[in-house]
């Protein structure tokens, strides 16, 4: 295993070279961090993941076989946004707003159904199986449910070492050494690598997750609710090591959750999604200081804040999701939007820029105006 | 305080809840005390398995094998609960307590109609026909803000959202007029904008009924919104209990401070969390003395003796060696032994 400063080959170093790793470099990023900085240093830098446009629907099947289409569900519908090498982006939203599925998509555990995901300026739709298998090195992905997500019948290390094995480093001794090293890493003790997923905590399993995802030095992580399902003093573990790992291994994340809180905390930049659609992307800060869509401010004044001296302006959205089979017509939120006019209903509003690169998908984004807060005495009780 | 009864609504006194399992004795419950006053809402909170679930579901009376409660009172109204009868239980269950719970599908009857399983309850505990039941159970869910609630009461809980589910569990809650609701993680399988509708009625509802709440919850937002006063429980002890306002601004215990910090905030910007290192000990193998001393930045050698429950300010407990101001305790950070036990005792309160 590497250590830090490692020279690597040069193999992949050119933006839009074929990027697969050569049999040798198993445990190379493929580039040095001083390249990946130069890269990340101009804002022309092209970005290490491109969504465009991207569709997922799942049709409703039904009739006399089965067979007839019905429906469909239109889970992602139309995403476009791109990462920039280095950075985190955040994504959130509640259930069944297309989130986890977007995640899928770009990891191609599900086909989309149009629409394009380019890594490094390479469609990733459109790969043999070959530079498939090539290009999952570079993209991991760490799954919320870190009791599902572990075979019980694999010990720690077969899980972590799985996706070495299978990229081609077949020495057991050296397997095991480079497991080792990844379960130190991830604050794991060395010790054991023979015990099984029932042996540990959830916060402990969670990080088994991390170094499976980590075994093969991947470029660019999608981290779908990797804290969820933690308790709380665990949730701050798990957090600090994922940016910990970031800053070692020049990680990009794709940060998908529900908690805002938590996606604040460690990206960049946000990405909020409804029904399907991408709502509003900003800078992190920009986004809670000053949300640009109703529908982010709604998600922003829902959260309880663990200060009972503040008391903050809420907005209680009426009724619920409605269904992604049948979403509204023009804007999707308009059934529930404290702000909707007669336009919301016909036409849909684009994702436009409001101002400095923030981007905002609504007809009256600027007149959103900031979630009001008041911090009541400390002594009036 | 009240017409019923005067002191507290709910007094539990040293409760032990014990799961004797084939692997040793779990104390999930062991020696909890507190109390909640007509209307008012005390937020308990801790991590998965401190036993706070334990502690409702002992006051309701609904532990089962190996469980059991070995120690203790729970008074409601003045009445200890653990000399009932199973069915005077059943009439005290819905009646003077309801109680919600995290998961609202698993928790009604899938072959009944909501309107039915809310009419069940109100004639469980009323004397009144079918249809005055039925009358009842839609304007419950009229109360509780479900739209259409005629149309409602007919359809059966697969029909509804999560949030609504959640809605008709605290409309049968309520539908008898309880004077203490427990509510269990009522929001935790909820999102956000759905969770703010539900405590939205909960407040709502308290207020109009004068009811108390017992709101158990992991989430520290929650509890800062909602409770007066707030429990903090951790392997099964009180670690601390104070108002809200104290336990959020000046909270004593290592445990509540770390899980203070330990929280990604919206309103501030922290470059790294704070951490409370390592994991809530086995119930099987706790630790002699602190149960929190191996994950406490301040251990000292004293906390090998089982800490003191003091009154660290007025109204305020906690269970830690430290003194108020945060220090040593005067019988010597490394006391041990008789010597650390007579402390700890000298120092518990008196209450008990």
């Amino acid at each position: 295993m590497n250590d830090e400063g490692q020279t690597m080959t040069p193999t992949g170093a050119t933006p839009g070279g074929d990027g697969v790793p050569q049999p040798g470099d198993e445990m190379s990023g493929g580039r040095t961090s001083a390249e990946r900085a130069a890269d990340r240093g101009g804002s022309a830098a092209a970005p290490l993941l491109e969504v465009d446009n991207l569709v997922k629907h799942f049709d409703i099947r039904g009739g006399l076989l089965g067979v007839s289409k019905l429906g469909a569900v239109r889970a992602v519908d139309g995403v476009s946004f791109s990462v920039t090498e280095g950075e985190t982006l955040g994504l959130v939203g509640e259930s069944g707003c297309g989130k986890t599925t977007l995640g899928k998509v770009i990891l191609r555990l599900l086909p989309p159904t149009a629409g394009k995901v380019n890594f490094e300026g390479k469609s990733l739709f459109d790969l043999s199986s070959r530079e498939l298998k090539a290009a999952r090195r570079d993209i991991q992905v760490v799954f919320q449910d870190p009791y599902a997500s572990l075979n019980p019948r694999m010990s720690v290390g077969e899980i972590v070492g799985e996706g070495l094995y299978v990229h081609g480093m077949t020495n057991k001794k050296e397997r095991e050494s480079a497991v080792r090293d990844l379960l130190k890493r991830v604050g794991l003790n060395q010790a054991h690598i023979h015990r099984y997923p029932h042996e540990f905590s959830g916060g402990q399993r969670q990080r088994i997750g991390i170094a499976r995802a980590l075994a093969l030095r991947p470029r660019f992580i999608v981290c779908d609710e990797p804290v969820s399902a933690l308790d709380v003093s665990i949730q701050s573990q798990v957090l600090n090591l994922l940016s910990d790992l970031q800053d070692e291994f020049q990680l990009t994340y794709l940060f998908i959750a529900h908690n805002l809180a938590v996606v604040k905390h460690l990206s960049t930049r946000v990405g909020v999604m409804y029904l399907g659609k991408l709502v509003e992307l900003s800078d992190a800060d920009e986004l809670y200081r000053s949300p640009a869509h109703p529908y982010t401010k709604a998600l922003l004044s829902a959260i309880p804040v663990p200060d009972p001296t503040v008391r903050r302006e809420r907005i209680v959205l009426k009724g619920d999701l409605p269904s992604p089979a049948n979403p509204p017509s023009g804007c999707r939120f308009h059934t529930r939007c404290p702000m909707a006019q007669e336009i919301c209903k016909v036409e849909e509003p684009p994702l436009r820029d409001v101002g400095g690169g923030h981007l905002s998908a609504c007809h009256f984004a600027e007149e959103v105006t900031p979630l009001g807060s008041e911090r009541t005495s400390a002594q009036s009780a | 305080m009240t017409a019923r009864h005067v002191g507290p609504l709910l007094e539990i006194k040293g409760i032990k809840t014990h799961f004797f399992t084939q692997d040793g004795v779990v104390k999930a419950v062991d020696d909890v005390t507190f109390e909640i006053g007509h209307g008012q809402t005390l937020g308990v909170v801790g991590e998965s398995g401190c036993g706070k679930s334990i502690t409702s579901l002992s006051v309701m009376r609904l532990i089962e094998r190996p469980g059991k409660i070995v120690a203790g009172e729970i008074r409601l109204n003045g009445e200890n609960l653990l000399d009932k009868t199973d069915a005077d239980m059943r009439d005290i269950r819905g009646d003077q307590v309801s109680m919600i719970f995290q998961e609202p599908m698993t928790s009604l009857n899938p072959v009944f109609t909501c309107g039915d399983q809310i009419a069940e309850a109100v004639q469980q505990h009323t004397a009144v026909s079918r249809r005055e039941a039925m009358d009842r159970a839609v304007e419950m869910l009229r109360v509780v803000g479900i739209p259409d609630p005629k149309r409602r009461a007919a359809e059966h809980p697969h029909q509804l959202s999560g949030g609504m589910r959640q809605r008709v569990m605290i409309a049968m809650a309520l539908s008898t007029d309880p004077d203490l609701l427990i509510a269990d993680e009522p929001t935790t399988a909820l999102d956000v904008t759905i969770q703010a509708q539900i405590l939205e009625v909960m407040r709502d509802l308290r207020e109009k009924n004068r009811m108390a709440i017992m709101l158990i919850t992991h989430d520290l937002g929650v509890v800062a919104e909602m409770a007066d006063e707030v429990v903090v429980m951790y392997a099964g002890k009180v670690v601390e209990r104070a108002d809200v306002r104290t336990v959020f601004g000046s909270p004593h215990h290592p445990y509540t401070q770390g899980l203070l910090l330990s929280i990604p905030r919206l309103d501030e910007r922290r470059e790294r969390l704070e951490v409370i290192k390592g994991t809530v000990p086995s119930p099987l193998n706790l630790p002699e003395g602190c149960l929190f001393k191996r994950r406490c930045p301040h251990r000292m050698r004293v906390c090998d003796t089982a800490p003191p429950y003091q009154e660290v300010g007025s109204g305020h407990f906690s269970r830690c060696w430290l003194t108020p101001a945060g220090e040593a305790p005067d019988v010597g950070a490394d006391a041990e032994g008789e010597e650390a036990q007579h402390a700890a005792e000298q120092l518990t309160v008196g209450a008990r």
